[in-house]
């Protein structure tokens, strides 16, 4: 009963997208998007040009978060999928053959993916897995994925044990078949280390949710803080509930502590949520500098409550940065499809689709050891950037943060100025320090 | 769960806050209380209808009249006649049955999916949020530390539903049908009351005030589906550690409650959402009766 009514109400929300661009879809009718009723929250996203050679599809499974508190991450990798079957169905399918995508919805629970991810593999016979929007779900679907023996690309969810080999530290699940195409967490929070080093504040303070994510970014902080040399001293945490409908008292606690600075996880419409409390607590004015970590994702597609100006947010995926070819025509593309900047999730999905590709291409088949033995060590280049898959299969991208900036021009906060901080191996090793917390990578 | 400071700094605003979370807490306690006083029927649905009467606050002021108190009203009434109406079509033909307790108990539990579901299929699941009416809209900031005014009012509001169920019950002809059908419905009946009716009034009067805490609730949260399940629990602490039947005793526990709920964050950094379960458990241990334990005052 559940997921037949997430299904009713995703239609609900992506009307309003549906509509714009359906104008420029009905008289060319090279794409159709296609919503299966049945076989739980099923969305197939196909593309109906192309080769069609003579294996029929390439079937591609995904999961992400349809609905609840996080449901515009799943939109916006939807969008990302959208727009990459059709651009490469366009193009000549994979290998002469189209690509197809099922969609489906994982509540934010382990437990709803494993299974959507099962009947992925054993009912609707998909040639590859991606997605998963939270570090909780990655870190119980990643052994499973092991046991499916099926490649699954990781397009957001960031906690660096999904990348950290089996083994490694006690909460590692890393194993061959899990890869990620986004950066983890590991690297995202190096990115903030290096913001506070050039902030005049010492006293920082956190609220994160209450689960892995928000833990493990405060945990990964306060190591980076202390490799780096960092003068901090780390006064006040709060760790809510998911899904929160009040944070002031919470806010509330976080101001009697009164830190200079605060660096929060919170995403999604947690993160929306807090904002507008904050701002009628007095937060902005009394806090100096709050860091959003990866908070872009949560910025762009909602409508309430923007992130301030002036403060500090994190993105995986800048769509000015790198000023590439590659990212450019993207971000116009996207932007004129969509009517707004290409998010992380979207690129990162987006990005998934093309690495299939290539895998495939170049094995020649989709044979899930041989996309295994394609991905691990792989060199690629997207929008993101170029970067590789390391030996844990995590891709050597950016840790990207900057000062939340209104761009007129765009109609969207942006970052501006932006820093692209190096974040593979032997720089997050370093700055570890002596820390036991992996690398991830 | 590690502690935050061992001498927590506790503003003024922490207790503005506790107690203003307290007033939307007891507005849906006590109506949770008067029915079950009353009727008997343990109301599993009154979360529901807290979560219901937020969002048609929130629709009312954002697509027909942007005037927050109206929208408010529109809600709390338009809950009261979906109580009264849940109640005249189904929790009605429960009462003469046997197993009455159970049969209500799933009839209730069934609404909560139903509200759950209906809410979703027309606001969708993600959250709304909208400002306190403008005139209270502003910050307070009293000894370095700072909140919303329109936190006061809620507080002020809650304190007059109390003061005026209390008139209500103990000073008019409808209160004393209520006191006596609640102290025997029979003999009440035999004496020519019309208790059917008389159970509809009091079900629409208790829709009404959980109604009336999601609208004015609605500027200092977030509205989603989740909304009702998250506070039915809490309302049932309260009416537990306040007594069932109780008006006072779900004034006394939803203040207590709110205090926790604000206070807690101060002593641990996760899971202070537990301290209003320990504190129940300690009361149903001490005092099984809730500490204002009794019905029909």
């Amino acid at each position: 009963m559940v997921t037949e009514d997430s299904d009713t109400e995703n239609k609900y929300k992506r009307a309003d997208a549906a509509e714009t661009s359906s104008e420029r879809r009905a008289p060319v009718g090279r794409r159709r998007f296609l919503q299966a009723a049945g076989a739980g929250t099923a969305v197939a996203l196909a593309g109906c040009s192309g080769g069609g050679g003579d294996g029929g599809p390439v079937t591609l499974g995904a999961a992400y978060i349809l609905s609840g508190f996080a449901s515009l991450y799943g939109e916006e990798a939807e969008r990302g999928i959208e727009f990459a079957v059709s651009e490469i169905n366009d193009n000549g399918g994979i290998d002469g053959r189209d690509v197809e995508v099922l969609v489906r919805d994982t509540e934010a629970s382990g437990d709803t993916a494993i299974q959507q991810i099962r009947s992925l593999v054993q009912e609707d016979n998909v040639d590859g897995l991606f997605g998963l929007d939270s570090s909780g779900v990655a870190q119980a679907v990643a052994p499973q994925i092991s046991q499916l023996q099926m490649p699954f690309m990781i397009t957001h969810a960031a906690t660096p044990f999904v990348t950290s080999p089996q083994g490694e530290h006690e909460d590692s699940v890393g194993n061959e078949y899990v890869f990620r195409d986004s950066n983890s967490l590991a690297q995202d929070v190096y990115g903030a280390a290096r913001t506070a080093q050039e902030l005049d504040a010492t006293e920082w303070a956190t609220i994160g949710p209450d689960y892995a994510f928000g833990y493990e970014t405060w945990d990964y902080f306060q190591a980076y803080c202390d490799g780096l040399g960092v003068e901090a001293e780390f006064t006040a945490e709060q760790f809510p509930a998911l899904a929160t409908s009040d944070y002031t008292p919470f806010i509330s606690s976080i101001l009697d502590a009164d830190p200079d600075a605060v660096l929060t996880p919170l995403w999604g419409a947690d993160l929306t949520t807090f904002i507008g409390q904050a701002e009628s607590a007095g937060w902005f004015d009394q806090i100096d500098h709050t860091l959003f970590s990866v908070g872009m994702g949560t910025d762009l597609p909602s409508d309430g409550s923007p992130l301030p100006e002036g403060e500090y947010a994190s993105t995986r995926y800048d769509p000015f940065v790198p000023d590439t070819e590659a990212n450019n025509s993207f971000r116009e593309a996207y932007y004129e499809e969509y009517g707004s900047l290409p998010t992380y999730n979207a690129e990162g999905a987006y990005r998934a689709l093309h690495l299939y590709k290539e895998a495939i291409e170049s094995a020649g088949s989709t044979e899930p050891d041989a996309l295994v033995d394609e991905f691990t060590g792989m060199e690629h280049s997207g929008p993101v950037g170029e970067y590789q898959f390391t030996e844990t299969n995590q891709a050597t991208v950016s840790s990207i943060w900057g000062t939340v900036t209104y761009d007129e021009e765009w109609e969207s906060n942006v970052l501006d100025p932006v820093n692209r901080y190096e974040a593979g191996p032997d720089v997050l090793s370093d700055a570890l320090g002596d820390s036991d917390l992996p690398t991830g990578i | 769960m590690s502690l935050t400071s061992l001498v927590p700094l506790i503003g003024i605003a922490d207790v503005v806050i506790g107690l203003s979370l307290g007033s939307r807490l007891f507005l849906i306690a006590v109506g949770l209380s008067l029915i079950f006083g009353v009727l008997g029927v343990l109301n599993f649905a009154h979360g529901g209808f807290y979560m219901l009467g937020a969002y048609v606050t929130l629709a009312v002021v954002s697509n027909v009249v942007d005037n927050f108190w109206v929208a408010a009203v529109v809600g709390a009434l338009a809950v009261g006649v979906v109580g009264a109406a849940i109640e005249f079509s189904a929790i009605r033909r429960l009462y003469d049955r046997v197993d009455s307790d159970l049969d209500q108990l799933i009839v209730t539990f069934g609404f909560v999916l139903v509200i759950h579901e209906t809410v979703r299929f027309v606001w969708g699941s993600g959250s709304y949020s909208i400002d306190p009416p403008d005139v209270f809209n502003f910050s307070v900031t009293l000894g370095g530390s700072t909140f919303n005014a329109y936190r006061l009012v809620v507080i002020g509001l809650a304190v007059g539903v109390l003061a005026a169920l209390w008139l209500f019950i103990t000073r008019t002809y409808f209160g004393s049908l209520v006191r006596g059908t609640s102290s025997d419905r029979e003999m009440a009946a035999m004496l020519g009351v019309d208790v059917p009716r008389l159970y509809t009034g009091v079900f629409f009067l208790g829709s009404v005030l959980a109604g009336l805490g999601g609208a004015l609730s609605a500027p200092l949260q977030s509205t989603s589906p989740a909304l009702g399940d998250q506070v039915i629990i809490d309302a049932f602490i309260v009416v537990v550690i306040g007594g069932l039947g109780s008006m006072s005793g779900a004034f006394v526990g939803a203040m207590l409650i709110g205090m926790m709920q604000s206070l807690g964050p101060q002593f641990i950094s996760a899971g202070s959402i537990a301290i209003p379960f320990l504190a129940m458990v300690i009361v149903l241990l001490i005092r099984p009766e809730g500490l204002f334990g009794g019905i029909g005052e």
